[in-house]
């Protein structure tokens, strides 16, 4: 009979890969864990460490690398960051951090080695341009700085998932508003992407020349923004009505779901790492910072 | 629970007519309730209003009376109405958090947002993938979902916050005809297995022809049939009213048209193709 | 009046996703062709390759005997207009008279030739007398038949739509009908991608069906809808209409549509 031809097809493609579970939904079963891929536990030394933890860290990191004067401060804080980068096996990722400061690092250099006011040991002349030793050194010393900056963000973006610092923040007692602007700020983008692709391409079907003169290109500035914001309010509307239909403004504590873990080792190392950058900084300022 | 709507008129705020007149309703546990008309009837007004949404968060005025089991859900709060009534709309990745990594993470931040300890709301999740049979997708990334898969956790995400009423506007309308068929499916199964009260809103009259037990017609934000489905889908006057008969009244029609058979012969033949 | 071709056109995604597969077609001047199948079947990739939206990976398409190669889209549009599923994905103009004159407009129209275009473009999608609104008043049904509008009047010999009927009621549908009709009157070619199969059966010439990136169906209504064709449909995940499966029951033949059955019945008699 034809009929049964449809039957299969109706079974659908998305039935469980998974075994199913031995006692589905009974009454008096013990509360089960969660599952792997939601506890998401880090692995690696550095990895395993609180966000919060690796948070200080960097921003010590960055701290010191501009605010104690001198070669020790960036130096040290190049020489802890590549450390990490190696235990927590990040190292070849970083070069694409490092890449993108050239841009920086090369005005810096430039700049300060040949237009150094008031240097007068000159090392070489290209032209009317001369390069001094004093403008070397500060240029040398000021791409260390910023090298140094960029590479202990890096550290930390690549060592700690999003996901786990808003969680960490919302155990610690952040408004549940504020982590969900910014968890679905960092998820919306991609899908602000693909909008934007499909508004791109219902108006290159209308003949907007996107591939031609900058000026026929420019003339494609509302056609293509316009639905863009337009859409993005009306969905505006659209989602704050969804989340309202999912208890997002009861008024009780959130349920924690993922918790970090933490320790008094921690605890006492962000400490010691956080006075200790203040401490260096606030010293190099009083003239007082022991080391070059 | 029951749902009911008793002389219901509502204006959006701001707004120079009503998007609603006099409108009446009842939904039982474990029934469906189809609703019909033309664009711009009303219909999602309808599903707004009586899923209480419609004015505790949209605004707006309303006279008469929504109520759910007696009480009226003008005075609740929306995470009150959430437990008790659930709403889907057509885009399903508009309804989704935005904030989960994975399937399970969408399904719990309801629960999570009531403040339940994390042993219910571990069982909340379970338990809605299990109903609608979509275990094998928890550990997916929401935002990479086919439609009706996007549509089914959209659906879960609502249903883990335990409400017995469900509210549906156009869930199909995004879909193919594979989704449309996974989403009928589990209304099917929520409807006569868990009891919950369905009122949904559907261009698709094939649709409601199988799932509906009554169906209401709507236009200009009047109810103008109402009815069990059998009788309103059948009606000749269906079309003028804007509303597409679905197959099974077509062939119907255009077989004793022809003046094939009797009507019963019909039917049974109909029946038998539909097995 | 212009012909398409489709040689052996395969399209693999940036991330490695097959999206077709040696891909034949060719689609004479003036042809009605609905293109059914899931999601994921390739459909949409596929129409996307008429405008240059898409280019092929393999494969050619050759529009009017020449290769689209890497011509501007902006200059297919002029063949090829494609309206997609979304009107508020395109919409942009505080008036609907200007949204409509925006595709005209980018193929160099002026004066009194582009307002005329516009007129009628408005007149055809049933929306005459709205030049002055504001597309957002107008509801779901009206914008959908507006991108139609906008695309119209650009007067394209190839017109693509893309799931037209989704989220439409009745009269929306029933005017999408006659926006084919009159386009075919004219000798266009027009081409849909749909799932609805009563809307692609009963207005369409042709009917082509896309599984997993390949054609695996491709004929009139009642080939694709007839007995002979269930068992490819099926692995399809795809129902021939109640009229087809009816009319095979009583021996008919293949009746894809109601007003088919019914002469099939008549014929009998």
């Amino acid at each position: 009979m034809p009929a049964s031809r449809w039957a299969n097809a109706s079974s659908g493609t998305v039935r469980s890969e998974k075994p199913a579970d031995p006692s589905p939904g009974d009454s008096g079963r013990a509360a089960r864990g969660l599952p792997a891929y939601v506890l998401r536990v880090p692995t690696g030394t550095y990895r395993a460490l609180n966000p919060l933890t690796k948070f200080v860290i960097a921003l010590s990191s960055a701290l010191v690398a501009f605010g104690v004067r001198g070669w020790t401060g960036p130096l040290s804080v190049l020489v802890v960051t590549a450390a990490i980068a190696l235990i927590a096996g990040v190292s070849r990722s970083l070069r694409r951090f490092v890449l993108a400061t050239i841009p920086i690092v090369a005005s810096i250099l430039l700049v300060n080695a040949f237009l150094y006011p008031g240097a007068t040991d000159v090392l070489f002349r290209v032209g009317p341009l001369a390069a001094t030793g004093t403008g070397g050194t500060v240029a040398l010393q000021a791409t260390l700085r910023v090298l140094a900056f960029a590479l202990s963000v890096a550290v930390f973006s690549l060592t700690t998932a999003t996901d786990d610092f808003l969680a960490d923040l919302e155990c610690r007692g952040t408004g549940r508003r504020l982590t969900f602007v910014v968890g679905s700020a960092i998820r919306t983008i991609p899908a602000m992407g693909s909008r934007a692709v499909e508004i791109v391409e219902a108006q290159r079907a209308r003949g907007l020349d996107t591939e031609g003169s900058i000026r026929r290109r420019l003339r494609g500035i509302v056609p293509l923004a316009g639905p863009m914001v337009f859409g993005s309010l009306a969905e505006v509307e659209e989602r704050t009505v969804a989340l309202e239909a999912r208890a997002f403004s009861a008024p009780v504590r959130r349920t924690v779901m993922r918790t970090l873990p933490d320790g008094s080792g921690q605890r006492a190392m962000r400490w010691l790492v956080g006075l200790g950058s203040i401490a260096a900084v606030v010293a190099s300022i009083a003239g007082r910072f022991p080391l070059p | 629970m029951t749902l009911r709507l008793s002389a219901v008129t509502y204006r959006y705020a701001g707004a120079q007519r009503d998007a609603l007149t006099d409108v009446e309703l009842e939904l039982p546990a474990g029934s469906v309730l189809g609703v019909v008309g033309p664009n711009e009837s009303g219909k999602s007004t309808l599903c707004l209003v009586a899923s209480g949404l419609a004015p505790v968060v949209v605004g707006g005025q309303i006279r008469g009376s929504v109520t759910i089991d007696g009480r009226e859900t003008v005075g609740m709060r929306p995470h009150e109405l959430a437990q008790r009534c659930g709403i889907l709309f057509q885009n399903a990745q508009a309804q989704l958090s935005g904030t989960a990594s994975t399937v399970f993470e969408e399904l719990a931040f309801g629960p999570r947002n009531l403040g339940l300890p994390l042993g219910t709301v571990i069982e909340r999740v379970e338990s809605s993938l299990e109903t609608l049979g979509i275990a094998g997708l928890a550990d997916r990334d929401p935002d990479r979902l086919s439609g009706g898969q996007a549509q089914l956790v959209a659906l879960a995400a609502i249903l883990a916050l335990g409400p017995d009423i469900l509210i549906l506007d156009e869930p199909t309308s995004q879909l193919d005809p594979q989704g449309t068929r996974l989403v009928g499916e589990a209304l099917r199964r929520l409807a006569h297995e868990k009891r919950t009260g369905i009122l949904v809103v559907e261009h698709k009259t094939a649709l409601l022809d199988e799932l509906a037990d009554r169906v209401i017609v709507i236009d200009q934000g009047r109810l103008i049939r109402e009815g069990a489905s059998v009788d309103v889908l059948a009606d000749p006057a269906l079309v003028e009213l804007g509303v597409e008969p679905p197959p099974r009244v077509r062939v119907r029609s255009a077989l004793a048209g022809a003046g094939f058979r009797t009507p019963g012969e019909v039917d049974a033949l109909l029946a038998e193709l539909a097995r | 009046m212009i012909a398409i071709e489709i040689r052996r056109v395969g399209f693999t995604y940036p991330g490695g996703v097959r999206a077709l597969d040696s891909v034949d077609l060719s689609i004479g001047p003036g042809e009605t062709l609905g293109i059914i199948g899931q999601n994921g079947s390739g459909k949409s990739t596929l129409v996307r390759h008429l405008n240059g939206l898409l280019r092929p990976t393999d494969g050619q398409i050759l529009l009017d005997g020449t290769t689209v190669g890497r011509r501007h889209v902006a200059e297919l549009a002029a063949l090829v207009g494609l309206v997609f599923q979304d009107p508020d994905r395109q919409i942009f103009a505080g008036k609907v008279r200007t949204e409509v004159a925006f595709g005209p407009r980018n193929l160099g129209l002026r004066g009194a030739e582009l307002d005329r275009r516009v007129t009628a473009a408005l007149e055809a999608v049933g929306l005459a007398g709205t030049d002055e609104e504001n597309p957002y008043d107008l509801g779901y049904s009206r914008r959908k038949l507006l991108a139609i509008a906008s695309v119209l009047a650009m007067r394209t010999p190839i017109v693509v739509l893309d799931e037209p009927t989704t989220g439409q009621d009745l009269r929306g549908v029933a005017r999408v009908r006659s926006i084919v009709a009159a386009l075919t009157a004219e000798g266009r070619t027009v081409i849909t991608v749909s799932h609805d199969m009563r809307f692609v059966a009963e207005t369409f010439r042709r009917v082509v069906v896309m599984r997993a990136g390949r054609i695996v169906l491709d004929g009139t209504p009642a080939d694709v809808f007839g007995e002979p064709s269930w068992d490819v449909l099926a692995s399809t995940y795809l129902e021939p209409p109640l009229a087809a499966r009816v009319g095979a029951r009583l021996g008919l033949g293949s009746t894809p549509t109601e007003a088919r059955l019914v002469e099939a019945l008549a014929a009998r008699a």
